[in-house]
């Protein structure tokens, strides 16, 4: 079998799983994003309780296997009642992943800020709140750009763990896997292809990021 | 000027930072429209008494007043309070992301609830008098040291403050940028404004202050006019350090 056949067999499939790992990666990274400011608004709060949790929650899921918290959510939380369809559970790893990681890019946005912005702020009697929303946020967004877009790349290849639950339509890479368990002589032909369509994401998405940066860098 | 309250007041102010007893007893005001100059050596507390004072930093025991009110504990009075009193960073601290122009109106607008055209109106009225105008569209980073300071001054006043706080102002700048920054605490200081100024430039306390407050290792060591500090102090801590700044 070769591209041809293998086109024409399983092309309409391919176009679906592009759209299925797409939307996906675009809903994950939105409310991993939303999800990450939250964390990062608590981790430098001045209630401690808050930073502890904000902490705890990067500490757990920044430092835990994608496939193992999908073991978790997938088939340890319905025996807690907690019953979700497949794909649901695919975007709540990627998410609880994807927002560790988010959360950490920002505290290094924050960190380059220095305090000084912050005590400045403070001195012509802006809030804690509007510290954050006016000076310390707008900066940690815009000099997050570029790991974000790595993020947002890591997040689009951690959908493939789609791959290791039931889906219908499949994603990308569980779309190889129904294809080389159906077409047993056909060999690494469909892998080659889901991963040029990856790497072609990732380039266009590093292109972007690229461009978006150079225009809301800070200068320092 | 005596009988009226003070706009700063410090009783018996008392800080640690674990067993650094950074601030011991400081008694200190400030009246209206006085200049004080606190002068002393790298590490004797003068910028944490400056933090204390806009309450960027707690005390442990003591009582600050601002205009004979005492300093309210945390959130959004605080906050308030915070905007009664400017002050000017060594290190000038503008806001990266904000054009010159924003940099002035965003207390005023965010704070003081100002609508755009009349915050940006005032603000381009206080850059033109800082002498930076010509700069509103630009970000601090494209600026030289000077004109950030100078903004620096500027994105106080618009939050009309009673008293401004000076750390430093001068010590980040090159040489020849020092002056244009004096030339305008001076200019403040002739209308009237209530400074406290943490600096070494003897000309400029020569020039305008009423008061010097020589502090070391905490405490407040010494105080007097300019000239009777300069030119007679009556410690030897003063003398020690007027002869190591002065390069005896
Ligand atoms: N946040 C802090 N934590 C611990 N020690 C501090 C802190 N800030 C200042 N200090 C110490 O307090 C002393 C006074 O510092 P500072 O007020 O900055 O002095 P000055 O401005 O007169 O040079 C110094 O010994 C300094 O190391
Ligand atoms: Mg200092």
């Amino acid at each position: 079998m070769g591209y041809a056949e293998l086109f024409a067999a399983y092309g309409e499939k391919y176009l679906l799983a592009i759209f299925e790992t797409l939307s996906m990666t675009v809903l994950c990274f939105a409310i991993a994003m939303v999800i990450s400011v939250l964390v990062t608004v608590m981790r430098v709060s001045p209630i401690k309780p808050l930073r502890l949790v904000g902490d705890l929650y990067v500490q757990v899921f920044r430092n835990i296997p994608g496939v193992a918290l999908l073991v978790i959510v997938a088939y340890a939380l319905p025996y807690l009642k907690v019953l979700m369809p497949w794909k649901v559970c695919v975007e709540v790893v990627v998410v609880l992943l994807a927002s560790a990681f988010g959360s950490e890019n920002f505290m290094t946005g924050i960190n380059a800020i220095g305090v000084g912005q912050i005590e400045a702020a403070r001195s012509i009697g802006l809030t804690f709140t509007q510290t954050m929303t006016k000076i310390v946020i707008p900066q940690a967004l815009r000099s997050a750009v570029l790991p974000m877009t790595n993020l947002l790349i890591a997040t689009m290849l951690t959908t493939a763990l789609g791959s290791q639950v039931p889906l219908n339509p499949q994603e990308l890479t569980g779309l190889v896997s129904f294809i080389t368990t159906r077409e047993t002589a056909i060999g690494i032909l469909p892998f080659t292809v889901s991963a040029v369509i990856y790497a072609g994401f990732s380039v266009l998405l590093g292109l972007a990021g690229n461009a978006i940066d150079r225009k809301v860098r800070v200068i320092r | 000027m005596s009988a009226e309250i003070p706009v700063i007041e410090l009783r018996n102010v008392d800080k640690h930072y674990g067993p650094l007893h950074v601030l011991q007893h400081i008694n200190l005001s400030v009246g209206k429209g006085e200049v004080l100059v606190l002068i002393g050596p790298s590490g004797s507390g003068k910028s944490t008494l400056c933090r204390t004072i806009n309450r960027l930093e707690t005390i442990d025991s003591g009582e600050i007043l601002i205009e004979g009110q005492p300093l309210p504990q945390e959130g959004k009075e605080l906050a308030q309070m915070r905007a009664e009193i400017g002050m000017v960073f060594q290190s000038f601290n503008l806001f990266a992301h904000k054009t010159i122009l924003d940099n002035v109106t965003l207390g005023p607008r965010e704070v003081l609830k100002m609508p755009k055209d009349a915050a940006e109106k005032e603000a381009m009225e206080l850059l033109t008098r800082v002498g930076v105008d010509a700069q509103a569209h630009k970000v601090p980073a494209q600026l030289s040291g000077g004109q950030q300071q100078r903004v620096a001054i500027a994105r106080s006043l618009a939050m009309h403050p009673k008293a401004m706080l000076f750390d430093e102002p001068t010590s980040a700048l090159d040489p020849e940028m020092i002056n244009e920054v004096l030339d305008v605490m001076v200019e403040l200081a002739r209308e009237g404004m209530t400074m406290v100024v943490v600096t070494h430039e003897m000309n400029f306390a020569r020039r305008v202050s009423n008061r010097v407050v020589f502090m070391a290792d905490g405490q407040i060591v010494e105080e007097g006019t300019p000239s009777e500090f300069f030119d007679n102090p009556q410690t030897a801590r003063a003398k020690e350090f007027l002869d190591s700044i002065r390069g005896h």
